[in-house]
């Protein structure tokens, strides 16, 4: 196929997929509504971490501090001055990329299993000191705080309804998958790319690869605090739950099950991943332990689908 | 994945369209949205009076798994015996429960299914403060009453208080006015050891204020973090000129400082008092005769000293009891998650007999007729009267001051309810 008819799919396809998640709120009941725009969020962290696990082969348990860095930062702006959602996003990205500069200047001296642990303890740190920092960050309690509203400061702005909140997301996630997917492009992407594929080779040519993986992880951590803040808007609470890496955890399993290296991947993945929880919580009951079946599912997607869902539904499509 | 640019010519469909596959297709996506649009079969119709839906949200998985599930207990013996009874207003109780596996997240999810899928008519539960906190905007946002079965930081019905949350029992700033006049006549100086975290932070607060309101004076305190299974480090460098340790703990880590505190002999150089969570009936099986003389408060005791003598606790007890032993057959004795969320069950009977509640539209009425509410003392509130405070939605209730004695916890002082009022501290937005 020629880059240009590459180029028309690729449109056709994100402008169909753009206008199911528009008019959903009119198709969906309430609740799966709001599960469809939390689906959005949580596929937007895992998007982040596959900037740093499918682009640069660096695995991070991290990002679950960034997340809950930008849900704080966000509560922050929205407990100290007047609601304003320009302040709600600023502060929860100046969060964001604080903490994420910080942990990228430690932990990117490491490679493999040595920055997955360092990424892990830094997060667990974070989650130590929101959690007994009472009267700063609720402790374990977590704050509560008003949502804003929707506009543009000084021109228009409006109360947020669960419409208008999906659509808020759907533009924010929508928006955060074209950067990513231009960045993994750019010749930067490339260099990503190619540290993820031979370290040693990339430095041997002469590219500054600690400058590259600091960029590429403080560039993955301002995404995650993005969805901090979004799902910060969506719940009116923050939580050092949020902070734990048990986080971390689910954004690698949702890279794993949609597909790693594709940024649209994890969020089928997460998607897929909330969707199975909910619907066998649904069907079994409440006591039913929903988590082994969905081991079992996880697992037999590594063993029978390696490259995830979307890797499978490539194959499947094309067959 | 290695070359990004190709995904689009991998990705994007160029297949054949078959009838079978659009079928496949078809019939899949009917499924899944069959399963998503239709409520399953069993949470359909509940005999031939439309039942009044009550949602109940309890930790039945996780951390507070064990606690959840006792709670759940105390719901439905009042539900069960609300039905026995013909109902509320002659109107079943259909139970609704889910479980929030005792994370905040996912509860808020299971909290919003509740009231925009099954639309429950009020909500009875919660377990983990931080879930009730992360829940209580929903139930404000939905304008349904959400009766607290369990969760006890102080913020519920002060700084983050709303109009739809009601707190059917006690907190910790009025059991520390009931508690610190007794702990004062113990002794005067007394080392706060406490869990450091919210709950036990603000716990601390409440009792060195009135430990010094009462006359008395704080020494120290030491903050151990939740869960640690080794206090040695902590509780040794407690020492020094002081006349009582006071500990605020719940659960494992009241297990924990019981055992540990007396193996350093700490509980024998000091008086040994503290939360009565420490000495929970659930509890006293592990720490065995080393919590033996500890002196504690707690709002409902399993014995039948006076005042517990009584025809409906005894009731009360022995339906608890046999429940318990089929969740757990060591039959443990009922304890204080049970006995709350009973009577908060009851506490929403009550109210939504007195506002003759049809269903959500009525939810106003059911909130004036909870502010301030007396419920008294019988088989709907075996523990004793109380009363609803208008201003904060907090109850208040007497407490008992016990002491362990022989393994069970003997009641040597019985605070009234009405001298164990706190201040309110909260305006509803």
């Amino acid at each position: 196929m020629t880059d240009k008819r590459h180029s028309i799919l690729f449109w056709s396809g994100f402008a169909i997929v753009m206008a199911l998640l528009f008019v959903s709120p009119y198709v969906l009941p309430p609740f799966w509504q709001r599960f469809l725009t939390e689906v959005l969020i949580w596929g937007l962290l895992a998007m982040s971490s596959d900037l740093l696990i499918g682009y640069t082969g660096m695995v991070s348990f991290g990002h679950s501090a960034f997340f809950g860095l930008g849900m704080y930062g966000a509560a922050a702006a929205l407990l100290m001055f007047t609601p304003s959602l320009v302040l709600a996003l600023a502060f929860g990205l100046i969060g964001a990329a604080v903490v994420s500069a910080f942990v990228a200047y430690f932990s990117t001296r490491l490679r493999d299993i040595y920055f997955a642990i360092t990424t892990l303890i830094f997060s667990q740190i974070f989650y130590v000191i929101i959690f007994t920092w009472t009267d700063v960050t609720g402790g374990e309690n977590g704050l509560n705080f008003p949502r804003p509203r929707l506009g543009i400061p000084g021109i228009w702005s409006e109360p947020f309804t669960a419409t208008t909140l999906h659509w808020f997301v759907l533009v924010v996630v929508a928006g955060s998958y074209l950067i990513l997917r231009r960045i993994t492009q750019s010749p930067f992407g490339m260099v990503l790319q190619s540290i993820r594929e031979n370290e040693p080779r990339t430095r041997a040519i002469g590219y500054p690869v600690e400058r590259y993986k600091i960029m590429a992880v403080m560039l993955s951590g301002l995404f995650a605090g993005l969805a901090g803040v979004l799902y910060a808007l969506q719940n009116r609470f923050a939580a050092p739950d949020f902070v734990f890496f048990l986080i971390s955890g689910e954004a690698v399993i949702f890279n794993v099950m949609g597909g790693i290296g594709t940024l649209v991947g994890p969020i089928l993945g997460a998607g897929t991943f909330l969707l199975l929880r909910e619907l066998l919580g649904r069907i079994f009951g409440e006591n039913f332990p929903y988590l082994i079946p969905l081991g079992f599912i996880f697992i037999a997607i590594i063993i029978f689908m390696p490259q995830g869902l979307l890797g499978f539904a490539r194959r499947w499509l094309n067959r | 994945m290695s070359d990004d640019r190709r995904d689009p010519q991998d990705f994007w469909y160029n297949g054949k369209t078959t009838r079978r596959r659009v079928l496949g297709y078809g019939v899949s996506a009917g499924a899944l949205g069959a399963t998503m649009l239709v409520p399953a079969p069993w949470q359909a119709a509940f005999g031939q009076a439309k039942p009044y839906k009550i949602g109940t949200s309890q930790p039945l998985s996780g951390a507070g798994a064990a606690g959840g599930k006792t709670a759940l207990v105390g719901v439905q013996m009042a539900v069960d015996r609300i039905n026995k009874s013909g109902g509320i207003n002659g109107r079943p109780i259909a139970l609704e429960i889910v479980d929030d596996e005792s994370k905040p997240d996912v509860g808020r999810r299971k909290t919003e299914k509740l009231l925009v899928e099954d639309r429950v008519d009020a909500h009875v539960g919660g377990f983990l403060s931080n879930i009730c906190l992360a829940c209580m905007p929903v139930y404000e946002e939905h304008k349904v009453v959400n009766m607290i079965g369990v969760c006890l930081d102080t913020t519920i019905t002060t700084s983050r208080c709303n109009r739809y949350t009601f707190r059917p029992f006690d907190y910790a700033p009025s059991q520390a006015v009931a508690f610190a006049p007794e702990l004062v006549k113990m002794g005067k100086r007394w080392h706060i050891a406490f869990a450091d975290y919210s709950w036990g932070q603000s716990t601390r607060d409440a009792y060195a204020a009135e430990i010094k309101k009462a006359g008395g004076e704080i020494a120290g305190t030491t903050g151990i973090p939740l869960g640690t299974a080794d206090m040695t480090p902590f509780l040794s460098r407690i020492t020094g000129n002081f006349d009582g340790l006071f500990g605020i703990f719940f659960g494992r880590d009241g297990v924990t400082i019981g055992n540990q505190a007396f193996d350093l002999g700490l509980t024998k150089k000091y008086k040994w008092a503290g939360d009565g969570a420490i000495a929970e009936s659930t509890n006293i099986p592990a720490l065995g005769r080393k919590i033996e003389g500890f002196v504690g408060i707690n709002r409902y005791l399993p014995v039948f000293d006076a005042p517990m003598n009584t025809p409906h606790h005894k009731r009360f007890f022995d339906d608890a009891k046999a429940r318990l032993k089929q969740i757990d057959p060591s039959g443990p004795d009922p304890d204080r998650y049970v006995q709350s969320n009973y009577e908060a069950v009851n506490a929403l009977k009550l109210g939504m007999e007195k506002s003759k509640f049809r269903g959500r539209e009525d939810t106003n009425k059911l909130i004036e007729a909870l502010e301030g509410m007396v419920m008294k003392e019988g088989d709907d509130f075996p523990q004793g009267d109380k009363i609803m405070r208008k201003e904060d939605h907090q109850a208040f209730l007497r407490q008992f001051i016990f002491r362990i004695d022989g393994g069970k916890p003997k009641i040597v002082n019985v605070v009234d309810g009405n001298k164990t009022l706190f201040p309110p501290a909260c305006r509803f937005g």
